[in-house]
């Protein structure tokens, strides 16, 4: 953390540590398949066995360049202020992530853009809501009735019969 | 037969009212989603993709290409007018095309940027048709080892030419090959990299990626920027565009430059971004006036444009004739026919010639009706940038979950998606290249699949991949491509590279920052 957010500095380091943390799953993935040969050829691990090398190899050098290069040691990745339009942002998506999966994407949609327009946009509790529930019905009529694509329902479509 | 028959076969498969009618709804669409910040043509397409499993692939081919047009077409339209380029590969239209709109010319700006952009795009598909069945035959000649040899070229020159450090590009390239091999293992059957996950057996979708890295990353970019729009006010009246287009021969000179680059860098896999970048770019250093630049000179609309769509178009030839996309819609696109059960290369132009020289010639038709389109409805498009983003974005949201969920009907994709925005956003913020990922995500199974191929039949040996000619050549460009950022800076060469460095500071911040769509 720098005085006034944080440095990018960190968070390069931060995502080499990611990549590498990924890359090296791979390798361990891989290796439990069996990363020889077979009579048939090379075996299923083979191949994602060094993609994982190359991930973690490539992610070392971007560690190193960062931290021995000093690179980005005084740039801000993001500010207070940033931050908090970013999170206004996110949390309201991780927030319809979960709704949906318990009450189905038509719940999740009305109460995702409620929230969102009422945390972004200051907009009133009942034009957020109509958005919302006009949203939802949009969806409906375009993917079950145009396209025939059924979205994931809930128990609230269930009590209504609506399949 | 000759390309130009096919062509005549091509014809009359799409013209029909229904293919007509796809054509009109995908250049709107696309315009639509090139238009709106965070949206984007690989995003779009993805979105799109799930509608178009139960279509015949004509009909579907026909929509993603011409929704591919459209958002090409938007993306140059908020630039001019907003100063806002709703597409990467529109940054360099908005160093002239904004200026002039500015000085009260918006139509003058908007008619110069579209019909150069509808030439170069023509220019591509004339291209395409000539070389088409040219290249496909010359793949007709490749076995694995060569497959895999144009693979490893594709990557090296990701490697090579891509802005980023060689290192980030790296990385994102191999995570993609690396996702792609998540699931079941085509060849033996079994399961790898699952973890015991569940959910993990099917795979990860590529569209899924695209989604998450394109569509909630981007947005997550501009909400943190804080975007508000200050548009100019456009009237298109026809005299305006009758006069523009009475002065376009005045440009020959960089149009035609611009094509070439276009088609040359839209092929190779360098993408339209590049190209727009470079025309641009040169357009300035061979100008009698390269003080005028910047300020709303025409040649500064006309080349990026042109550049830019006959790269967007001609991107689509190495596609279709070998199975290499040239740009990540392209890539998105080549994964949906793979699901449509098609198998993209040079055995698609013998088994479905039907397919081939339909999608060839609804290029053609797709670009004059995009022209014609986009000319009457700017206006409207411009309109829905004035709407706050306050409503737009959780939108956009909202119809990114429900496309996630078409993709495989699975709840696993939310968290899929969330984590794959969570990738794209640190990626976007410390300039790793996102593109590669997704092309690698698509082509990882058939790369793959020729390396095995190939080391089955050497035994084991890598010297397969130097047993002839044609391999070693394609081989060793590979090669010469990864090696290009020593090259360069031990040869001192200046190329796009730095110009683009020097140019981005001037180019406002962008919501889409990636450097290859």
């Amino acid at each position: 953390m720098t005085h006034n957010g944080i440095s990018r500095y960190s968070m390069e380091i931060a995502t080499a540590l990611l990549t590498g943390a990924i890359g090296v799953a791979i390798c361990y993935g891989a290796w439990q398949v069996g990363i020889g040969w077979t009579p048939s050829g090379p075996d299923s691990g083979y191949f994602p066995f060094w993609i994982g090398v190359l991930v973690v190899a490539g992610s070392l050098v971007n560690l190193l360049r960062t931290v021995i290069g000093h690179r980005h040691k005084d740039e801000t990745f993001l500010d207070a202020a940033r931050l908090r339009s970013l999170a206004r942002f996110t949390l309201p998506i991780i927030g319809f992530a979960v709704i949906s999966l318990l009450l189905g994407l038509y719940v999740g949609t009305t109460l995702y853009v409620l929230f969102a327009m009422r945390l972004q946009g200051h907009y009133a509790w009942w034009r957020s809501l109509a958005s919302g529930i006009a949203i939802s019905i949009c969806f409906y009529l375009l993917f079950e009735l145009v396209f025939q694509v059924p979205l994931l329902k809930g128990p609230l479509e269930h009590a209504l019969g609506i399949y | 037969m000759n390309n130009l028959s096919l062509l005549m076969d091509g014809f009359a498969t799409i013209l029909t009212w229904n293919h007509l009618m796809i054509m009109v709804i995908g250049v709107m669409l696309g315009m639509l989603v090139g238009v709106l910040p965070g949206l984007g043509a690989p995003n779009g397409v993805s979105l799109l993709l799930p509608l178009t499993f139960t279509m015949d692939p004509v009909s579907a081919i026909i929509l993603l290409s011409c929704m591919y047009w459209g958002a090409l077409f938007g993306g140059s339209t908020t630039s001019i007018l907003f100063n806002i380029p709703g597409e990467p590969s529109s940054v360099a239209t908005t160093f002239d095309g904004y200026p002039m709109a500015r000085n009260g010319e918006a139509t003058r700006a908007l008619t110069l940027a579209f019909m150069a952009a509808g030439l170069g795009a023509l220019a591509g598909v004339v291209m395409i048709t000539l070389l088409a069945n040219w290249v496909a035959q010359f793949g007709l000649k490749f076995s694995s080892p060569e497959y895999f040899a144009v693979y490893f070229l594709a990557f090296c020159s990701f490697i090579g030419m891509s802005s980023s450090a060689p290192s980030k590009t790296l990385v994102s390239m191999m995570l993609g090959l690396a996702f792609a091999t998540v699931g079941m293992d085509s060849v033996s059957g079994g399961l790898r990299l699952t973890f015991g996950i569940p959910d993990l057996v099917k795979g990860i979708s590529f569209l899924v990626a695209v989604m998450g890295l394109f569509g909630i990353a981007e947005l997550m970019v501009t909400t943190e920027e804080g975007l508000s729009f200050k548009g100019i006010k456009s009237r298109i009246r026809i005299m305006d565009i009758l006069r523009t287009m009475a002065e376009l021969p005045r440009y020959w000179v960089s149009l035609v430059r611009s094509i070439l680059i276009g088609i040359w860098m839209g092929i190779t896999p360098a993408g339209p971004t590049a190209a727009s970048f470079m025309s641009h770019g040169i357009a300035k250093r061979f100008s009698k006036h390269p003080e005028r630049f910047g300020k709303g000179e025409p040649n500064g609309i006309v080349s990026p444009e042109a550049a830019d769509h006959s790269a967007g178009t001609s991107a689509l030839l190495p596609m279709l004739a070998l199975g290499v996309p040239g740009s990540a819609t392209a890539a998105v696109m080549m994964g949906g026919l793979m699901i449509w059960g098609l198998t993209p290369g040079p055995m698609l132009f013998v088994t479905r010639p039907d397919f081939v020289w339909g999608l060839i010639a609804s290029m053609y038709l797709g670009n004059v009706v995009a022209v014609i389109l986009v000319l009457a409805t700017v206006p409207l498009y411009a309109s829905i940038l004035r709407v706050p983003f306050a409503i737009i974005g959780p939108v956009i949201v909202a119809v990114i979950f429900t496309g996630v969920y078409q993709v495989a009907n699975s709840t696993f994709d939310f968290w899929l998606l969330l984590f794959f925005a969570l990738l794209g956003y640190l990626f976007k913020k410390l300039d790793y290249p996102v593109a590669p990922l997704v092309l690698t995500m698509v082509l990882g199974h058939r790369a793959e699949e020729a390396f095995r191929q190939s080391m089955v039949m050497s035994d084991g040996s890598l010297t397969v991949f130097w047993s002839n000619s044609l391999v070693s050549t394609i081989m060793g460009l590979g090669v010469l491509m990864l090696a290009w950022p020593l090259i360069s800076k031990v040869l001192g060469l200046r190329g796009w590279r730095q110009r683009l460095q020097r140019q981005k500071p001037q180019a406002p911040k962008s919501p889409t920052s990636d450097s290859r769509v």
